[in-house]
């Protein structure tokens, strides 16, 4: 009974906040969704990665090793990907990129932190960087037709990754009016982006159910099998192989539907997969977190 | 609607789960209320003092003397002053503040009688619920204690962004009186929160709180109610303004003070 008290303790954020960004939505308040994603994207993630690293002591070993993973993951992810769509006969650029990238930022951010604390977080936060400079790069390459690694040196995430990374090998902290300030922007970050994917969700236009069920179960499944095979085979422990895991299993990214906006790919569907899986990773994620921990 | 996302979420988060987690007792939660009631109360005559000596409308000004910036200025400061005990006392300044606010200082610019801002603010329910908790001598499940900690998060930084943006956007137009009227304002709340922690015999956190609670500028929220009712908002735009850019200046020489 307890153990079902704590997952619950662990999950209960992430739906309350998405349930209030849906609320917000339904009684029809104003959401400035691009507002909110700069200041998240500008000036919240970055803070919250160079805290997050202040308050942890990672290895350069266990960071190396979950990085080595993720990537492991990411092209497991490409090739089992690619021959599902080729298999359904489908285009590869609507598809590929919202079944290759989790949600691992809005969603898997929280879930870490409140399943493993700090270096959860810290190390979802590895995961997450690589899989931002995946979606940037290559996702936005796969729909677009063309790469763009410029766009991925501008982004002030990266930045703030090398150099809390640099901070960490380094054993250096930051001035504590520095920490203090930083950490306070971090703090809305998770909070901000949950209600986002609140109201988004809500204002996705959904179609073609039947397809988009179909491939948003496949990310699930495909997500919780690499995470597992992945950890087994990098022999990952404790926190490194829950966060490998758990990153792995998330739903489809939000960011995938933008893209297929903005490149005019099949949007309706995505959209039908972003919200399918995400539906049902509500009710999946507790019995994985009991897998995991 | 930055605004409105911190006042509707993440304010009552931040409250509920900073009373709380940080085991504010009951009696510490009542002497603070207590000490910046007398401290409003202060504020009051002195509100009424200068409104008569400078002549000008109540339905404006006199919120402008009660109605202090606790929240999005207060509560970093007392918040980096003091840790998170300063937090939970800066806390229960806010919530005075605020419910003061949102009712005396609304009816005041309404010049009627609104008991309905009362139910119609979420803040009310989370101090209600938080008050629960506080009693029963009980900690909040793990869900609504992650969650609410969560939430609150929001609330500073989006506060502090929405304080920027609404400064940048107003506009000053006559000064002398409204300069006269700042300066005032930032002085007495300085004098008064001196003396009542002094008269009060508070020590360490608490009175360092109560000092910063006092001395802050003149509440944002102040210009919002101001258009609502069309009560010379340019006039307490540039009271705002200036009251909040003498105290940036005064800032160092407070924080040296309270500390």
């Amino acid at each position: 009974m307890d153990t079902i008290f704590q997952l619950f303790g662990i999950v209960a954020p992430v739906f309350v906040c998405v349930g209030l960004g849906v609320l917000w939505a339904k009684i029809g308040a104003a959401f400035d969704s691009k507002l909110i994603t700069s200041l998240v994207y500008n000036i919240g993630a970055p803070c919250l990665i160079l805290a997050t690293f202040q308050k942890v002591d990672l290895s350069p070993g266990a960071m190396g090793e979950v990085a080595l993973a993720t990537i492991s993951c990411y092209a497991a992810f490409t090739i089992l990907s690619i021959l599902l769509i080729r298999l359904l006969g489908l285009e590869i650029p609507s598809y590929l990129p919202s079944l290759i990238f989790p949600l691992t930022a809005s969603m898997g951010l929280p879930v870490c932190y409140f399943a493993l604390g700090d270096e959860g977080l810290a190390l979802a936060i590895v995961y997450f960087t690589f899989g931002a400079i995946g979606t940037f790069t290559a996702g936005a390459a796969i729909a677009a037709g063309t790469l763009s690694f410029r766009r991925l040196m501008r982004a002030p995430v990266v930045h703030a990754v090398l150099l809390a990374v640099v901070l960490q090998l380094t054993d250096t902290s930051l001035p504590k009016w520095l920490f203090n300030s930083v950490n306070l922007l971090g703090g809305m970050v998770i909070p901000a982006q949950l209600v986002a994917l609140g109201v988004s969700l809500l204002e996705l236009r959904v179609g073609g159910l039947v397809r988009s069920s179909l491939l948003g179960v496949f990310r699930l499944v495909m997500g919780v099998g690499v995470g597992f095979a992945v950890a087994e085979a990098f022999d990952l422990e404790g926190a490194a192989r829950a966060v490998v895991i758990l990153q792995s299993a998330m739903p489809v990214a939000v960011s995938s539907y933008l893209f297929a906006q903005q490149y005019n790919r099949k949007t309706d569907e995505v959209a039908g997969m972003i919200v399918v899986s995400t539906g049902i990773s509500f009710i999946t994620l507790p019995f994985l977190l009991l897998a995991v921990l | 609607m930055v605004g409105a996302l911190a006042l509707n979420l993440g304010m009552p988060c931040l409250v509920f789960s900073s009373l709380t987690r940080l085991n504010v007792s009951l009696t510490a939660f009542a002497e603070m209320v207590g000490a910046y009631a007398v401290v409003m109360l202060c504020f009051l005559f002195v509100g009424l003092a200068a409104i008569r000596s400078l002549k000008v409308p109540a339905h404006t000004y006199l919120p402008i003397f009660t109605s202090s910036n606790t929240g999005n200025m207060g509560l970093p400061l007392c918040l980096f002053a003091f840790g998170s005990e300063g937090l939970a006392f800066g806390i229960c300044i806010f919530i005075l503040s605020s419910i003061y606010s949102f009712t005396v200082g609304w009816s005041i610019y309404a010049g009627r009688l609104a008991a309905d801002v009362l139910y119609n603010n979420p803040l009310i329910y989370a101090v209600a619920l938080a008050l629960i908790f506080m009693l029963s001598d009980t900690s909040p499940p793990d869900w609504l204690a992650n969650t609410t900690e969560l939430i609150s998060g929001l609330a500073i930084p989006l506060m502090l962004v929405s304080l920027g943006v609404a400064i940048a956007d107003l506009r000053v137009r006559r000064t002398g009186k409204i300069v006269i009227i700042s300066f005032i304002k930032l002085v007495t709340g300085f004098i008064v929160g001196y003396a009542v922690g002094d008269i009060w015999g508070m020590e360490g956190a608490a009175r360092g709180v109560l000092i910063i609670g006092a001395a802050m500028p003149i509440a944002v929220h102040n210009y919002m109610f101001a258009q609502r009712f069309d009560r010379n908002s340019d006039d307490t735009a540039g009271m705002i303004v200036i009251s909040t850019i003498l105290s940036l200046a005064t800032l160092p020489l407070l924080m040296y003070l309270a500390l």
